[in-house]
């Protein structure tokens, strides 16, 4: 965790209390721990087995096959480059590619200072305004690669 | 009630699934992730069938499709042997490493491989059975992981699992031979893990892990007073959990 | 204010659909908001400001209407903000380079309503979208919001209503077109309690978003279609799981549940009927799978969203193993307007076995791009050149796709087909959540067959063997295709292999995860062949089989490509025949993108 370990527990645990004790919870759970730290530590998913009472193997069963979970840290912003069908026949590869170029990552990866990662997903739900991206929570429609340079730059922390 | 399968006429219970019916009367239909003691799964997709009812015709596998109505079933038409031959073809593809799946493929006359790119070392088809062995003995140690093409059957975080007891069933339950166990100077090595096995206090066989040993004591409550293997205790508690481990590995 | 005197309103609707919010509409609706607190009292009119969900125009956002002068404004900068307040809002005037430029006609409508792209639609499930403020529930209890539900609770009997449902036609509108009238039936005829509802918000085709526009911009149809059903079925427990990514979908289903639980139309005994549900929001993971029933079952019971075998019904034996209920969200929003209208009403609408109206996410290269909803059975050619306005640019239309992942590409000898479940079904596509991609001339139908297939590879739950294994070896297959090295008899492979996996799989997944190759096999083979056998991607996609030329005859020698190239392939002098070095490009495109005249051809792989 990026935080001292007992401060990070601390944040697990309030989660934790939100939720009752039931296995229907658990995805939740999970995905509010993501939000938190932006990947699952291994100590908050302990946590989660003596809360629930659900082995690891489970755990680590949703972890990997729920594309919201990841096992490991992202960036403090993620790109994420729609590849559904509307943007893919609208050149979203092409996107993908200058944002490889600009940052030397590719989809899955982190850039070295933590700042940005990168993933293609499948459809924003913004068809008509493809190809699109979304950094964070902010979306950018009408993408060209000539665009991307400018985005990436006035992201900032 | 009645059911017609390849055109002769059975008896069967309401409810009963055709691949019970089937093999009670000498039909073989193959199968590969279906085992009496973990039941539904159907994820293997070797035992389907064609089956009439109601005017219609549908594939369905026959290990998990119950009887409740009057039904033909046909176990080896030409569709369902050319679309067996393309599930084993896809099978040994992906698990060439493993003799059961070689021995299929012979059975059903399938050539080398030329087209697709084939892992020569990979034995494991992913029926999923070893998954659910360790569930039902209630230590769940490992999991499926991934989802589509890349998925597996993995320890949490893919390292020696925390939650293993030792016991095998997981290599036992596999068809394909895929799980590996070790065993040599009184320790077995399984899922990279290392565990130390007891003997018996009779006959000095290695037979149990500690852990194994620990899981019935704390977690079923059966205490061993004495450490004696299955052969040398008859009768007793705890040969009747050995034996019913063994039932799963059938 | 002044209680003696009316003074009249106008509103102002500001889109903040996910669109539009990718393109600022939520500062010019704070602006606007501020602008309106300032304003002082005593003036002619008080502006009331709505911030609506998504008008499915989002390719024209930011849209502000305003009422009731019905004028419709697209593509609003806040810089427009002041002249918009000033002189429409104030005191009604047109602000005429605002208005929406329709496409067929060039011309410049006043009301939206005028235009091409409304006129021909029909809208049910998409009634309040674009009118309502998402989030106030009186905005939707105003439109006869909630009226059906008393209807139901207190006019009806749940035999009633299931009967109504089923004389009404109503076939689910996430995927295989299930009569719902009778799936209510067979859940309720099952003794079993408790019973749940369940509202498939996964949405997971890749390139449709009604599901999001319907859940963001009128969440309240959805969750009184839910109430009426599990009142019909004996349902006590209700949940809507909503797919990922959708953030503004689940805080505005999240509020509209709280709201109606406070006005008492969730909770117990609901307005004194005797009748009680709950009603929870279940976030996806991001799993396509989760869309299939029993999957999304899974996923909120807390588990891998794995489907299992069906030969038992859900409506027997569903969540937890209790009778659900699953339906689309498109489907619970038609609910209530049934019950309000009548099944006789409902029922004339549409084809014979078609009822209704159904909602499509109208995308890809056609000119107006957006969310559509029309009468069931037009034809395929009436909404892309019709509502759609065409082919977008200077391309050509070669095919349309529908059902996503698990539909098919349409050919343009199809065009006429009427759209209904069965009709496309026919055709080896489906209609499915109702996704249409138009698609040009400069499109690879083999790419986007070998598109589907990777990204079933990926989302495949990897439980069934032919799926699994089976997915993968067919985009193997294709991959190689796609690069050059594809074989004289992999379409004959390609067909087997479609066979099992179509016959053999466990899901509705696997099932139907051949049919972007079949129907592209159907109807476009000679692409494949081309690829196959000429090493040439006619549409100029595969970039391994394709390179580009100048034609001699056609270039003008105006250096634009040139300039714009950005590997520096080609070389020439203003005014005289450009020439592309094969050995440098890396056929981007970008030339033949750039060329006004038509001078960069595709052809096949270079030689050199
Ligand atoms: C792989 C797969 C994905 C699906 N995705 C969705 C989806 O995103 N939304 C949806 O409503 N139905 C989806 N469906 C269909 C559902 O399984 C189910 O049939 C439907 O939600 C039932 O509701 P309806 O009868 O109202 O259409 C999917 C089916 C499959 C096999
Ligand atoms: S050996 Fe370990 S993983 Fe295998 S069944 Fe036993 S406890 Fe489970
Ligand atoms: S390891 Fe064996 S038992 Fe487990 S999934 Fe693979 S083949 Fe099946
Ligand atoms: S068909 Fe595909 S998605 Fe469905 S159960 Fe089988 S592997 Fe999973
Ligand atoms: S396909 Fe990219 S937003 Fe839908
Ligand atoms: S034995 Fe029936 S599906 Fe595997």
């Amino acid at each position: 965790m990026r935080e001292k370990p007992e401060e990070g527990i601390l944040k697990v645990k309030s989660i934790l209390e939100k939720y009752p004790k039931e296995r229907r919870f658990l995805l939740a759970i999970l995905q509010d721990i993501q939000k938190t730290y932006n990947y699952l530590p291994r100590e908050a998913l302990n946590e989660v087995r003596d809360y629930l009472g659900i082995p690891l193997s489970s755990l680590y069963s949703m972890a990997t096959f729920y594309k919201a979970l990841s096992l490991k840290p992202k960036g403090r912003y993620v790109i994420k480059v729609c590849d559904g069908t509307a943007c893919h026949i609208r050149g979203s590869l092409d996107i993908v590619e200058e944002i490889k170029k600009q940052l030397s990552i590719s989809p899955g990866e982190v850039t070295k200072d933590g700042k940005f990662s990168l993933e293609t997903v499948n459809c924003l739900g913004s068809c008509a305004l493809a190809p699109v991206m979304v950094i964070n929570d902010k979306y950018y429609g009408n993408l060209k690669p000539a665009m991307v340079k400018d985005i990436l730059e006035s992201t900032g922390d | 009630m009645k059911v017609i399968i390849d055109d002769k006429e059975f008896e069967a219970e309401y409810g009963e699934y055709i691949l019970d019916v089937a093999r009670r009367n000498g039909i073989h239909i193959p199968t590969l992730c279906h085992s009496d003691t973990v039941p539904g799964q159907g994820s293997c997709r070797l035992c389907i069938v064609e089956v009439y009812e109601r005017g219609k015709n549908k594939v369905v596998v026959s290990c998990l499709y119950p009887i409740t109505g009057e039904i033909k079933v046909y176990t080896n038409s030409e569709k369902i042997h050319r679309m067996r031959r393309n599930i084993i073809r896809l099978l040994a593809a992906r698990a060439p490493g493993s003799e059961y799946i070689k021995k299929l493929k012979e059975e059903y006359g399938i050539p080398e491989e030329t087209r697709f790119i084939v892992d020569e070392k990979e034995k494991c088809v992913l029926c999923g059975l070893c998954v659910k062995a360790c569930e039902k003995l209630g230590s769940m140690a490992i999991s499926t992981v991934n989802r589509g093409a890349t998925k597996k059957v993995a320890p949490p975080f893919e390292e020696p699992p925390v939650d293993c007891i030792g016991c095998a069933s997981c290599a036992h339950v596999c068809p394909t031979g895929a799980i590996e166990v070790r065993e040599c100077k009184g320790k077995r090595v399984i899922w990279n893990r290392t565990f130390e096995l007891l003997k018996c206090t009779s006959c000095g066989r290695y037979f149990i892990t500690r852990e194994q040993y620990e899981y019935m004591k704390n977690r079923l409550g059966i205490d061993m007073k004495e450490l004696l293997c299955d052969r040398c205790r008859q009768k007793s508690t705890a040969e009747k959990l050995v034996s019913l481990y063994k039932k799963l590995l059938v | 204010m002044n209680g003696m005197v009316q003074v009249p309103r106008r509103t102002v609707l500001v889109c903040c659909g996910t669109g539009c919010l990718a393109n600022n509409s939520m500062e010019i609706y704070k602006k606007l908001k501020d602008k309106a607190a300032e304003l002082e009292s005593g003036f002619p009119v008080i502006p009331v400001l709505k911030a609506t969900g998504c008008n499915g125009l989002c390719e024209r956002g930011p849209i502000i209407q305003v009422l009731p002068d019905d004028i419709f404004y697209c593509k609003v900068s806040v810089s427009d903000v002041d002249e918009i307040f000033e002189r429409t809002i104030l005191k009604g005037d047109v602000i005429e380079r605002l208005l929406y430029l329709d496409a067929s006609s060039g011309k410049r409508v006043r009301s939206f309503k005028e235009s091409e792209f409304y006129k021909k639609q029909f809208k049910i499930a998409l009634r309040n979208i674009g009118q309502i403020d998402p989030a106030c529930i009186d905005d939707y209890i105003e439109r006869g919001g909630y009226e059906a539900l008393k209807k139901a609770l207190f006019e009806m009997s749940p035999e009633q209503v299931i009967s109504e449902i089923e004389r009404s036609g109503l076939r689910g509108r996430g995927g295989a077109g299930f009569p719902t009238g009778y799936k209510w039936r067979q859940c309720s005829k099952t003794n079993d309690f408790p019973k749940y509802v369940v509202c498939n918000g996964d949405e997971g085709d890749p390139g449709a978003f009604m599901d999001r526009s319907i859940m963001e911009g009128d969440p309240h149809s959805v969750i009184e279609g839910m109430i009426i059903g599990a009142y019909a079925v004996g349902a006590e427990k209700g949940f809507i799981y909503i797919r990922d990514e959708y953030s503004l979908a689940v805080r505005n289903v999240s509020k509209a549940i709280e709201d109606a639980y406070i006005r008492g139309y969730l909770g117990r005994d609901i307005m004194g009927s005797g009748f009680s549900l709950d009603i929870e929001v279940v976030r996806g993971g991001g799993a396509f799978v989760c869309g299939e029933s029993t999957a999304l079952m899974a996923s909120i019971e807390g588990r891998v969203g794995e489907p299992r075998v069906k030969y038992i019904r859900s409506t027997e034996k569903g969540l937890w193993g209790k009778p659900t209920v699953l339906n689309n969200v498109e489907t619970w929003a038609n609910v209530p307007v049934i019950i309000t209208r009548g099944a006789e009403w409902f029922s004339s609408i549409g084809t014979e076995k078609s009822k209704g109206t159904k909602v499509f996410s109208l995308v890809g290269k056609v000119k107006n791009t957006g969310l559509i909803e029309v009468p069931m059975g037009m034809t395929l050619r009436e909404i892309i050149f019709g509502i759609g306005g065409g082919i977008a640019g200077s391309g050509k239309f070669k095919a349309v796709q529908t059902g996503g992942p698990s539909g098919g590409c349409i050919p343009e000898a199809l065009l006429d087909l009427p759209v209904d479940f069965d009709s496309l079904s026919d055709a080896g596509s489906m209609m499915g959540s109702g996704g249409m991609i138009v698609m040009d001339d400069r499109t690879c139908m083999v790419e986007v067959a070998r598109y589907y297939l990777k990204f079933l590879s990926e989302e495949s739950c990897g439980k069934c063997t032919p799926c699994r294994e089976g997915i993968r070896r067919m985009l193997e297959v294709l991959e190689d295709i796609c690069a050059g090295e594809g074989r004289e008899e992999d379409i004959e492979l390609l067909l087997e292999l479609s066979e099992t996996v179509k016959e053999a799989s466990l899901c509705g997944l696997g099932k139907t995860a051949p049919n972007p190759v079949l129907t592209t096999i159907k109807y476009f083979k000679d692409e494949y062949l081309a690829h196959i056998k000429e090493k040439r991607c006619p549409a100029g996609v595969c970039k391994k089989l394709t390179s580009y030329r100048i034609n001699p005859d056609l270039c003008r020698g105006c250096s634009l490509c040139a300039k714009r190239c950005p590997a520096g392939a080609i070389s020439g002098k203003q005014g005289k025949i450009y020439e592309i070095d094969q050995g440098i490009c890396t056929v981007c495109g970008t030339c033949r993108e750039v060329c006004r005249f038509g001078a960069v051809e595709v052809a096949g792989r270079a030689t050199e």
